[in-house]
């Protein structure tokens, strides 16, 4: 009884964790690139389809150095989640980031990510737009990308919808976010077929940060004052921007040929 | 997502109509002694002779499930096999227990197939050239992309770049390993790793997707190749149909994500027929490596 009493809890914990970091008050990307970045113009279409509003990018200053900053925009408000499709990307906004690396790459702009999607949308016209081409595509644009590229996990980083943006030299997560192969309820319905059994399959995966900062897939966690980013937005973003400025300064140092040397072999070695 | 409440019950509802429609690609049923039966016409064949055909279906053409053994057999020159160790360790990320720990699933997937892993590579010829095969093993959990599937894979890569060989990949699985949680995440960008290696060495990588051929597996190396060829009627895509359905309320149009459906809308170069897949990929290879 005890045993099922303490599964049971153990499982709640772990889907708060998850809720926590889907909390909607938790800073968005347009809000990060407001704050910590100076005159970002944003630069939109993926030149073959159209604009996809779940990822937003653009040059910007950082530190008075210029940068792309592309982001994946979950939205603030009923009008905005819908407007940004929930930060769920179709393959024009994979398409439209590979469009803004590799102009970046050609200005010699180093690139920041900031990765915030429940998933990769999941629809019929994503599919028949090649939604797998796109992500596909953008994971090997970002392993070849000449340049320095630091990625950044907001709050949820989910499946190859995340990870499209996050094959970075440095990848960084705030410490509540959640970085996972798919969101607990998919896993669920694949592994127990039953999506109500979320809390079991969050128990199961541990999708916080903190399994991916163990397996290397991430390399610095940004504390968060209790009780989260949610209520301390601009402590946090303050020092995302300290922690990013730092690492695209050590990035900067490196000759690119072995830069781009030391991404292949750390994905080449990524997840054991 | 919720609309199966347990194993049981799934088993016992008929499944809807709409996702038949492609045809649904499963094992051949054996009918009775000897004989197998096309699981979508129902016509009988003696073993042999439907093994002669690839698991194709003389009557009404469907493509029967092959294993990755059989895939390798079937493109590669006769005697020129050699095949490729896919002892790589194993893994357990998140010590996964779902009722089964993950272990004694991997190790039940290895008896049933006679397997390491999802992946099964040779070194071979194919008409004459110099390749790599790595072939997925849909009968092995589901052919999903794990860290020691990753691993082969990449490691295929490189035989292919250290001896100058073309790389050919038949695809079918249902995407990530979940029991690997985040780990198996990183075989997407692991793989993507080796085939950037094939293309920097101006390899040339020719890529096969079965049925079916979602999720992980399509949104990287499946489809990073020089030339896509798909079977016929192989289901393939990032999210299944079911969970489109259900997350977007949207009609699925007929023959959505089809090997055709793709063909039509610029996705993959040919669709092939099984039976003249080996004569298709080694007329491909012959324009990429005739000016060595």
């Amino acid at each position: 009884m005890t045993t099922t009493t303490e599964t049971v809890e153990r499982e709640q914990r772990a889907f708060d964790a998850v809720e926590l970091a889907r909390h909607p008050d938790r800073p968005r990307a347009l809000q990060v690139i407001e704050t910590a970045f100076d005159d970002w113009t944003e630069l939109r279409g993926d030149r073959l389809y159209g604009d996809d509003r779940a990822v937003v990018g653009g040059p910007a200053y950082l530190a008075g150095h210029p940068v792309m900053v592309i982001g994946q925009q979950k939205g603030t408000d009923p009008m905005s989640r819908a407007l940004h499709n929930f930060g769920m990307p179709h393959p024009e906004g994979y398409r439209k980031a590979q469009r803004l690396m590799r102009q970046a790459e050609k200005f010699a702009m180093p690139v920041v990510c900031l990765v915030d999607t429940p998933a990769a949308h999941a629809g019929v016209g994503a599919e028949e737009r090649g939604q797998a081409w796109a992500i596909a595509e953008s994971l090997l644009c970002m392993l070849s990308l000449r340049t320095p590229t630091v990625s950044v996990v907001l709050s949820e980083g989910g499946s190859g919808g995340a990870l499209a943006l996050a094959v970075a030299d440095r990848v960084l997560a705030l410490e509540n976010a959640v970085y996972t192969v798919a969101p607990p309820e998919t896993c669920a319905a694949i592994l127990y077929r039953d999506a109500s059994q979320r809390a079991r399959a969050a128990a199961a995966l541990r999708p916080g940060v903190g399994t991916a900062y163990d397996i290397g897939l991430v390399d610095e966690l940004i504390p968060e004052p209790d009780p989260g980013a949610h209520a301390h937005a601009a402590v946090v973003i303050a020092a995302m921007r300290g922690a990013l400025i730092r690492h695209l300064g050590e990035l900067g140092a490196i000759p690119l040929d072995v830069l781009v040397k030391e991404r292949a072999a750390r994905y080449r070695a990524a997840g054991g | 997502m919720a609309e199966r409440t347990s194993g049981m019950t799934a088993r016992q509802k008929p499944p809807s109509r709409r996702l038949q429609a492609p045809g649904p690609q499963l094992r051949p049923v054996a009918a009775s002694h000897g004989t197998i039966a096309c699981p979508a016409c129902g016509r009988r064949y003696v073993i042999e002779r439907y093994a002669e055909d690839l698991n194709v279906c003389a009557a009404c053409g469907h493509h029967g499930r092959v294993s990755a053994r059989q895939r390798i057999e079937e493109l590669a020159d006769p005697t020129t096999v050699e095949l490729v160790s896919s002892d790589v360790g194993d893994r357990d990320p998140l010590k996964f227990d779902d009722g089964v720990p993950y272990p004694e699933r991997v190790e039940l997937a290895r008896e049933r197939t006679g397997l390491d892993e999802a992946f099964l590579v040779a070194r071979a010829s194919l008409s004459g050239v110099p390749v790599v095969i790595a072939a997925m093993d849909f009968g092995f959990l589901g052919g999903s992309l794990g860290s020691a599937a990753g691993e082969i894979f990449a490691r295929a890569c490189e035989d292919a770049v250290a001896e100058r060989r073309a790389l050919v990949a038949v695809c079918t699985s249902g995407g990530a390993r979940m029991q690997e949680g985040i780990a198996s995440l990183a075989q997407m960008a692991r793989c993507s790793t080796g085939v950037a290696a094939v293309v920097e060495a101006r390899l040339p990588y020719i890529s096969v997707l079965g049925d079916p051929c979602f999720g992980g597996v399509t949104a990287s190396f499946a489809v990073q190749a020089d030339v896509i060829l798909a079977e016929p009627g192989a289901r393939i895509g990032f999210a299944g149909g079911r969970v489109i359905e259900q997350a977007t309320h949207d009609r699925l149009p007929d023959g959505f994500q089809t090997a055709e459906f793709l063909l039509a809308h610029g996705m993959v170069d040919a669709v092939v027929d099984r039976r003249q897949l080996q004569p298709a990929i080694a007329r491909l290879l012959s324009f990429y490596t005739a000016a060595r």
